[in-house]
């Protein structure tokens, strides 16, 4: 052998193997199960037939189930919309007083699971026993109550209420960076503040507010819980809701499977325009503007409202968070659901049961950690490298990958489950179904999304004369990696792992469709638990996982601050 | 230092994921039983029969009826049932599995001490407790108790009355087609027609009468007696036509614990089991068993069974889906 063959051996050794384990991951973990949803949907028995696909769709379940879906979520969007944005503006261009500390209040919502939400506002208000309503009810002496939580409307505010922070993030960050210098040559030439507003600030944050949008549009389109609490027994389907109900009731069947095959073509299909439009809006150039950062924006003076204005930024976390959780603890320790809650009728009984007495708690919450850890660390290793490869390499293939790179995107988590069950449950040789390794393998095609973005941002840093330096004093490809990329990507790579673990040690949409006796994850447990007519013990229940989620959020927060040190 | 350090943390993180992980992979030799009664009713029966089989441990599930039908039926395909045992309250599932061959047939010896609803009984499965439902009304919101069926169709009840969605709940099915059975369906079209609604499972709508979302809702006997005895402030009517759902417990065929399956079987006929099962507010199948009575009053099994409303369950079998199908139809129109 010649050195020559050696060398050009080992080169093509690591880059090649790290472009076919990247492809590897994401054909295995996301595109088969998707295909095989295709698959599903549109051959019947080997053959290609696209009428019982129509079929299927015209249907008046299914129908009403893809309309409520579409009516929930536009209604989430513009809400989360307008309420995110707001807030954000006030919190970066206003003299609000507390400024940061309100702030970090606005992304809270972000740990309360709206699933666990959707119990609390079902307390509350549901229309002839929720406590607001019984109270409304008593003190105005009629008997119609004040707000019915189980509607449309319901469902589409309780879902803003623990949603708005995507669009709050995404504009809070694009008020930032917005370079006020246009703002103040706008002002010079002497345009009002409302002209500014309209032709200069609006123009400049669209994007981020349209992104932001977008985000949740395809989170609610696709989430299961809240609709699950207060729309089913209304009679009110969204399209998780019926792939779950089909599932489950007809017993595995090849009509329900095919039926939660078309409804996730839908949903693929739908994410991926949005995706697409969310690709177009961002492409429009807005980040050559919006680039500074060490400026500080002009701030709106608030006079007389500074005050008003905070009382009311209180009062809104106050009711949306504080108040929700407060009854999910006062309803998970009182001894049965009804009675008036009173202290006489408290008592940490159920805390005691539920972490003591009832076997499946232990397994919830062993299960929950151990998924979140383990899709964590698997998502956070195979996300850096498939970032690596295709911000970084250049080989023949890519493009594949770039393609394959996008479909975690666009993948919602119920078709994930569906996928995984077409995948796994033994008609390819090898059955996960009823074990904990099928929500794992979920898991991880749900988060990698999350993982590509944190590593490609992370990645996008290193500049490639850095690994080129390296590799012309004459390290290894694996060397230079090892020794200057990884350094460089790790807080991405950290910051990417928590991303994932926090979602996934509450999640509720994946884990319900594919969860076993003892693999039920917290999530399954709690809502399992509500379905049962255990009122109190799901409550209890909740608020022990509410407290797991800020014990596990404050150590993260510790480790990535001193991480970023 | 520093990097040791690090390496060691995600080592650790790994480890701990994969650890909790693969030891829920490798399941201990222990016999699975699935069943729809509550948490409340079988926990008891566990650790008496563990008490007194220290080499066995049981590992129940407890869900809907139709959730673990659900369940079984995806099993079977997937080509492995995990459960060893099933109890339920929806008879026409075990008739419709005792025709498919898939329940293991075996007699217990304790058979002949218990009463039996099935008349052809072969040992594919034996009844272990006798349910019965009947009308619940919130306290605080009813003043007048319900007396017969036919009062749910009064102004008293407008808009109020909740039953248990039958394809979630087997007691629910049963009861729908039961009284179907005995009025006929306009009593279901009757009770739509005053605004009676389905819910979801079985416990939710008790809880929704308690909370005095509903104002009376069909109710399962030992749900209700655990929640009143708990301060909820909803009480038990019984209209003279009972509604009684034998729940019968089946092994099925090709469980690797066989002989463990057979000693549940013969544990849950005992006086033990049965005495627990009477303690928690509902029939038992034996008559030498006290019924304590604590919230509202029984018949004793064979004056229960005398006074409940008949019905073929061969017949029932063919005709589940169709009930079922009907039953929707009507409560769900607009």
């Amino acid at each position: 052998m010649s050195q020559s063959a050696i060398k050009k051996e080992s080169s093509f050794g690591v880059a090649h193997i790290i472009l076919f384990l990247a492809i590897a991951i994401l054909v295995i973990f996301v595109a088969w199960p998707v295909l095989l949803i295709l698959f599903n949907a549109f051959f019947v028995g080997g053959k290609f037939n696209s009428k019982d696909f129509i079929a299927v769709l015209t249907e008046p379940d299914t129908f009403s189930a893809l309309k409520n879906s579409l009516v929930i979520a536009s209604m989430t969007t513009i809400g989360s919309t307008i309420v995110g944005t707001f807030f954000a503006w006030l919190v970066t261009r206003t003299d609000l007083p507390y400024k940061k500390f309100m702030k970090g209040l606005f992304l809270v919502p972000f740990m309360l699971p709206s699933f666990i939400g959707a119990l609390a506002w079902k307390m509350l208000l549901s229309p002839n026993a929720g406590y607001i309503n019984r109270l409304f009810m008593r003190i105005f002496e009629t008997d119609q109550p004040l707000f019915n939580i189980y509607s449309y409307l319901g469902i589409s505010l309780v879902e803003v209420m623990y949603l708005f922070p995507f669009v709050f993030i995404q504009v809070c960050g694009a008020l930032e960076r917005m370079d006020p210098t246009l703002e103040e040559s706008a002002r010079i030439s002497g345009a009002g503040l409302f002209t500014i507003t309209r032709k200069i600030t609006i123009p400049l944050v669209l994007p981020s507010i349209m992104s932001g949008a977008l985000l949740i549009m395809l989170y609610s389109m696709a989430h299961f819980g809240t609709v699950a609490v207060l729309g089913i027994e209304q009679g009110i389907y969204n399209i998780p809701t019926l792939i779950y109900e089909k599932i489950h009731q007809s017993a595995g069947s090849f009509e329900s499977i095919r039926t939660g095959a078309v409804l996730s073509t839908v949903l693929v299909v739908t994410a991926a325009a949005i995706i697409w439009a969310q690709q177009k809006i961002l492409s429009k150039g807005h980040y050559q503007i919006i680039g500074g950062k060490s400026f500080r924006p002009m701030e709106l003076k608030l006079r007389g409202l500074r005050y008003p204005l905070l009382f009311f930024c209180l009062a809104y976390i106050g009711f949306t968070i504080l108040l929700p959780t407060a009854i999910i603890f006062m309803i998970g320790s009182v001894d049965t659901y009804g009675v008036p809650l009173t202290w006489a009728n408290m008592s940490l009984a159920n805390y005691k049961y539920i972490l003591t007495e009832y076997d499946v708690t232990k397994d919830a919450i062993l299960n929950s950690l151990s998924l979140g850890l383990a899709a964590a660390a698997i998502t956070m290793f195979a996300g850096v490298m498939i970032s690596y490869v295709i911000v970084k390499m250049k080989v023949k293939g890519k493009g594949i990958l770039e393609f394959l790179g996008m479909l975690p995107f666009s993948v919602p988590g119920s078709v994930i489950a569906l996928g995984v069950i077409l995948a796994w449950s033994g008609k390819f040789g090898i059955n996960l179904y009823n074990t904990v390794w099928i929500i794992l393998v979920a898991y991880v095609a749900r988060y990698m999304a999350f993982s590509l973005r944190a590593n490609t941002a992370a990645l996008e840093q290193v500049h490639d004369s850095l690994m080129e330096a390296s590799r012309s004093c004459g390290a290894t490809m694996w060397q230079s990696l090892k020794d200057i990329v990884i350094p460089l990507v790790r807080p991405g790579m950290i910051s990417a792992f928590f991303l994932i673990f926090l979602p996934a040690l509450r999640e509720l949409t994946v884990s319900i469709m594919l969860y076993a006796p003892t693999t039920r994850t917290i999530g399954v447990a709690i809502y399992t638990l509500n379905e049962d007519g255990e009122t109190v013990m799901s409550a209890a229940l909740a608020g022990i996982a509410l407290i797991l989620i800020v014990i596990c959020q404050s150590i993260i927060n510790r480790i990535t601050k001193k991480a970023g040190e | 230092m520093r990097k040791v350090f690090s390496a060691v943390l995600v080592l650790a993180i790994l480890a701990a994921g994969f650890a909790g992980l693969v030891s829920k992979a490798e399941a201990a030799e222990e016999l699975i039983v699935y069943t729809s009664m509550k948490e409340s009713l079988i926990k008891g029966i566990v650790q008496g029969f563990e008490a007194q089989n220290p080499g066995i441990k049981v590992s129940y599930q407890s869900a809907g009826a139709g959730k673990l039908m659900a369940k079984i039926a995806a099993e079977r395909q997937s080509g492995k049932i995990l459960a060893d045992v099933l109890w339920t309250s929806e008879v026409p599932d075990f008739y419709k599995m005792r025709m498919e061959g898939i329940l293991e047939k075996y007699k217990s010896p304790k058979f002949k001490e218990t009463i039996n609803p099935f008349k052809d009984y072969d040992g594919s499965f034996h009844a272990a407790r006798l349910g019965t439902l009947g009308i619940i009304v919130n306290t605080d919101r009813v003043k007048k108790d319900p007396t017969a069926w036919s009062d749910l169709m009064k102004p008293e009840f407008k808009n109020g009355f909740g039953v248990a969605d039958p394809a979630l709940s087997g007691t629910s099915y049963m009861s729908v087609a039961l009284l179907a059975k005995k009025f006929g369906w306009k009593f279901w079209e009757g009770v739509k027609a005053n605004g009676g609604r389905i819910g979801k499972g079985s416990g939710q709508v008790i809880d929704d009468t308690a909370s005095g979302e509903l104002l009376a809702s069909l109710a399962v006997d030992y749900i209700t007696d655990n929640k009143i005895t708990k301060g909820a402030h909803i009480k038990m009517c019984y209209p003279k036509e009972l509604l009684v759902v034998p729940s019968p417990i089946a092994i099925f065929k090709g469980t690797p614990h066989l002989a463990a399956a057979k000693k549940f079987v013969d544990y849950m006929l005992g006086k033990e089991a049965q005495t627990l099962v009477a303690a928690q507010g509902t029939i038992p199948v034996r008559e030498d068993v006290v019924m304590p009575n604590k919230n509202f009053t029984l018949p004793k099994p064979k004056a229960a069974l005398a006074q409940s409303i008949k019905i073929d369950y061969n017949e029932a079998v063919k005709t589940k889906e169709d009930t079922i199908k009907k039953f929707s139809e009507i409560m769900k129109k607009r």
